[in-house]
């Protein structure tokens, strides 16, 4: 069992699909049999690494002639990211089986199959890739293969369009990578990352512009706000189950690199760059929690809590920044266990809302919230586990979100108890923004989840919704067990992730953490502890004597109309998705700056309106004044150079000798 | 780990909260009741309003599904469950190897996401409305909260209920001033999490200022019974959590009869004090449009930040 072994299962997964092509049932089923194969093989793998704690290395591919070689290492790091990748990659696989059979037409079948294996071996490859040359040819396919998965629908404009912006963004932050290890390389003579990462090869100037480098083209894939434009077009228009590997396994991949190279791979970070990743996390946290709960799209609401879950990852990779400047490792230990935590919670939790999110879209055949309503009838399976996602990801204890948030809270106050003055005021004000985050969070998935599957069909479509076919809850319903099983023994995480940490340098072992085996301690002074699976069962006694309490003996339940405010009740007069987020879209309107429109026609008198219209919207913010502006300055340089493109031939001869007698002189100059 | 003694502490301690808990909010409607020139209900008529709606047949909507009876059921679960990690005649919570403040937090936000959930199941729009007011106040309190609590964490070095009130204990109060302004911070939260005058009416069911009441319009009989009663005896944990960070004078450390004894009547003392000050507060102030609630729950957080600011710079 090795890496190789997985990649060579996904290319032939790739190659039979595609040969396979013009039968759509055998080819779904090889692509997606080959994808689970060679991802229990990169379980297993990253399972032996992450257990042992020993790297285990060697060669891909070696290219004789030009002396190219790809060499991997599974580092105990990489391993962690191949367990998350493998842990989500198997349900999606299972998922997609029936899935795309409904989803993607018949001719594209293949194609997204083979897709689908691209995009999964390039993140593997990424994430033990030994080299420059290795990582930036798995990161370049990862790109393109995902940029093909966005546009399957590509004669719908939105999503050539979400296709399009994803390769721009994604190739300046390539392009920012290219550079920075190009730099790394000439300072070194070498391209294996042991050499470049080592941490003691630039300094100075020279280490913070790598490092802003670094980040952009990190940060980019990671959906770090302001970088997160593409996500929340590119999510919606991949079919579900690719929406949740992309925000389960791509944002990851950014993240890895965020870990590897700027946090751990450049030398001792300074106060500054756990400060700017703290404020950007918080950035991303808020913003993200801020937009999604204003989303009427379900997909694009999942999109925008993605980018909140990378934010509160980066924030507390941040905080653990600062303390390895400051030398408190115990507290980097925290900080980093409760990052890494969150990124094996949040791909779990995030996998199985977008495959719920995906039964629920094929069965009402709409994105938008406001035509969902009352689904938990027609598919009590697919509500119950988006309604464990839900609370997953609202922090809400006994499930997985509630554990890493928990550490997280643990890392900002030892933050501030072990920082300098001033810097430790950071901290708190970190904590209550991440408060105000989970709460957040809490209100829009409330609202998700309420307005989508509770009270009276919103549309016909919702009405005859069709409960999704056993292949595609099964997989959803191991993504919630698993947010079950996490959130009850969090100590599982923190031991597993004990070979992890030593691995990082400047780490104490997380196996500290896992205190006596029911939960977790943040050390280094039994600041505090939890035992999820002790309040577990006394809720479990609660509830015990709640339904003792309420239970009538011989008197029949009654069942009556819910009152209507004196006229009938219908999905008309039930609270809608934007009236639920209205209040908070009134209290923070200085971030959304809402707009509104309401006509009212009328035929005879203006108290008794025929038609009322209604438009709100809130200003996309960074496209418009970020973005805007710097295309527009793109666009007016390039409208300048179009000066020398005269379209006539003896011009562009004579630009050639020009250029030609320059270099010449040049030349001779210098030697 | 010998379970025994924490599990029969639990049973103890939630057991007495949920028999008190419907007298404090008797006692909080007679002293208003004084104060306004009436008599005010007999104080036995918190236990007669829950044993009649106990008694009453249950009556759901049609539209309703699982959830709209899992959501008080859920409630009631987390409000008595939290109530076994906060010391209240000990100074030593029965479930405190479960965990402290975070949990604490964590659970009652549980019962507040069924709760919640729940009201949006009906399609009465009241519900929703009431939904959506009670997270979006929820959201907004949620870091005032926080701050006001991790203030007194820090200065005790724990973020465990337990080994925290035991630490103010034993070195006795600070009287330092940032105790006042966290005090006054927490306060406001505290109104603004029971449902109190000038953030919410608990006395109103008119349609435009309902807030929790709006949420729970639906319920009747037993059902109605069990939110009421942990709303009841979320009251009653709030003002204990007040009581445990900020004057913790009194409370039991050993199971001596005399050390018992004198815990529960500090501890009956102390939240009987609190009580009047929501009483005075709900009587003297009118309620706040919900558009002004935030400006009340700005000032908290200045308040908390300030608080941890004087204390530790």
């Amino acid at each position: 069992m090795s890496v190789p072994a997985a990649l060579a299962i996904r290319m032939a997964a790739i190659v039979s699909t595609i040969v396979l092509a013009r039968n759509t049932r055998a080819c779904r089923l090889v692509a997606m049999g080959g994808s689970i194969l060679a991802s229990v093989v990169t379980v297993t793998v990253a399972m032996t690494v992450v257990r042992s704690g020993q790297s285990a290395d060697g060669v891909l591919f070696n290219h004789l002639a030009s002396g190219i070689v790809f060499s991997y290492a599974v580092t105990p790091l990489s391993a962690w990211f191949l367990l998350v990748l493998g842990l989500v990659a198997v349900p999606v696989a299972v998922y997609s089986t029936a899935y795309f059979a409904h989803a993607v037409t018949p001719a594209r079948t293949a194609g997204v199959g083979a897709m689908f294996n691209t995009l999964l071996g390039a993140v593997e490859m990424v994430f033990v890739a030994d080299g420059v040359i290795t990582f930036l040819f798995a990161w370049e396919l990862m790109t393109l293969a995902t940029a093909l998965l966005v546009a399957t629908d590509h004669h719908v404009r939105a999503s050539r369009r979400a296709a399009y912006l994803y390769l721009v963004m994604s190739h300046v932050g390539t392009g920012c990578l290219v550079a920075a290890f190009l730099v790394l390389a000439a300072q070194t003579g070498s391209s294996s990352f042991p050499v470049l990462l080592a941490g003691h090869v630039a300094s100075g100037p020279l280490r913070n512009g790598l490092f802003a480098l670094f980040f952009l083209g990190f940060g980019v894939k990671a959906g770090i706000v302001p970088l997160h434009v593409w996500l929340p077009e590119a999510h919606p228009a991949a079919p579900s189950s690719i929406s949740a590997l992309m925000s389960a396994v791509l944002i990851t991949a950014g993240l890895y690199g965020l870990f590897r190279v700027c946090a751990f791979g450049l030398g001792a970070p300074t106060v500054r760059w756990g400060l700017t990743f703290m404020a950007l996390g918080a950035l991303s946290a808020i913003l993200g929690v801020l937009y999604a709960l204003t989303q009427n799209d379900v997909k694009r609401l999942l999109a925008y809590s993605t980018i909140e879950n990378a934010g509160l990852i980066v924030l507390s990779l941040g905080a653990a920044m600062v303390a390895l400047a400051y030398g408190k490792s115990e507290l980097a230990t925290v900080a980093v266990a409760a990052s890494l935590a969150h990124v094996l919670n949040h791909a779990v939790f995030k996998g199985l809302l977008f495959l719920g999110a995906g039964s629920v879209v094929m069965a009402a055949g709409t994105r938008q919230l406001e035509e969902f309503g009352g689904l938990l009838r027609r598919m009590p399976w697919t509500g119950l586990f988006f309604l464990v996602g839900a609370m997953a990801i609202s922090g809400l204890p006994l499930l997985n979100g509630f554990t890493s948030e928990w550490l997280m809270f643990q890392a900002l106050l030892l933050g501030f108890a072990s920082t300098p003055a001033l810097v430790r005021l950071i901290f708190p004000l970190c904590g209550a923004l991440l408060a105000l985050t989970t709460a957040l969070a809490a209100a829009c998935f409330v609202r998700a989840f309420g307005i989508s599957f509770l009270a009276l069909p919103r549309s016909a479509a919702a009405a005859e919704a069709e409960e999704s076919p056993a292949a595609m809850l099964v997989p959803q319903a191991i993504l919630a067990a698993l947010c079950i099983g996490l959130g009850l023994f969090p100590a599982v995480v923190l031991r597993a992730l004990g070979g992890v940490m030593t691995f990082l340098p400047g780490l104490a072992p997380a196996t500290a953490l896992a205190g006596d085996g029911l939960g977790m301690v943040s050390s280094p002074i039994s600041f505090d502890h939890v035992a999820p699976v002790m309040l577990a069962g006394a809720l479990l006694a609660a509830s015990g004597v709640a339904v003792a309490l309420a239970r009538r003996r011989g008197v029949a339940l009654r069942r009556v109309p819910t009152w209507g405010c004196g006229g009938q009740l219908t999905a008309a007069t039930e609270y809608t998705a934007t009236a639920f987020s209205k209040p908070l879209m009134m209290i923070f309107r200085a971030i959304y700056r809402p707009t509104r429109e309401v006509e009212t026609l009328t035929e005879v008198s203006p108290y008794f309106p025929r038609e009322v219209r209604y438009r709100a919207a809130i200003e996309p913010t960074f496209e418009r004044y970020v973005y805007r502006p710097l295309v527009d300055a793109v666009l007016r340089v390039a409208e300048g150079m179009k000066v020398l493109q005269a379209g006539s031939l003896h011009a562009y001869l004579a630009y050639v000798l020009v250029l030609g007698v320059l270099l010449l002189l040049w030349l001779g100059g210098t030697s | 780990m010998d379970l025994a003694l924490p599990v029969i502490g639990a049973v103890l301690q939630s057991a007495a909260m949920l028999a008190i808990a419907p007298l404090l909010k008797v006692t909080i409607k007679k002293m208003k009741a004084r104060l306004q020139n009436r008599q005010g209900p007999p104080w036995r008529q918190g236990y007669s309003d829950l044993a009649k709606l106990l008694g009453k047949e249950p009556v759901r909507s049609e539209t309703a599904s699982w959830i709209y009876v899992a959501g008080p059921r859920v409630y009631f679960a987390a409000a008595l469950a939290a109530t076994t990690l906060v010391p209240v005649v000990f100074a030593a919570a029965p479930l405190e190897a479960a965990g402290g403040i975070l949990l604490l937090v964590g659970t009652l936000a549980l019962g507040r996401f069924a709760l919640a959930t729940a009201a949006l199941d009906t399609g009465s729009p009241f519900g929703g409305m009431g939904a959506s007011r009670d997270m979006t106040i929820a959201a907004l309190a949620e870091p005032a909260l926080m701050l006001g609590l991790f203030t007194s964490a820090l200065a005790a070095g724990s973020l465990n209920l337990g080994v925290l009130v035991r630490g103010v204990v034993q070195h006795g109060p600070s009287f330092h001033p940032s105790d006042l302004l966290a005090f006054a911070g927490l306060f406001i939260i505290v109104i603004a999490e029971t449902g109190r005058i000038p953030v919410d009416n608990p006395a109103t069911h008119l349609e435009l200022t309902m807030i929790h009441e709006a949420m729970v319009l639906e319920y009747a009989g037993p059902d109605l019974a069990l939110v009421e009663w942990a709303s009841a005896v979320k009251e009653l944990l709030y003002l204990t959590l007040l009581v445990d960070l900020f004057m913790p004078a009194g409370i039991a450390r050993s199971a001596a009869p005399a050390a018992v004894l004198v815990g529960i009547a500090a501890w009956i003392g102390k939240v009987f004090v609190l009580a009047v000050a929501v009483t005075l507060t709900e009587t003297t102030n009118a309620k706040l449009r919900l558009f002004r609630v935030p400006e009340l729950v700005s000032i908290s957080l200045g308040l908390a930040f300030l608080a941890l600011a004087i204390r530790f710079l």
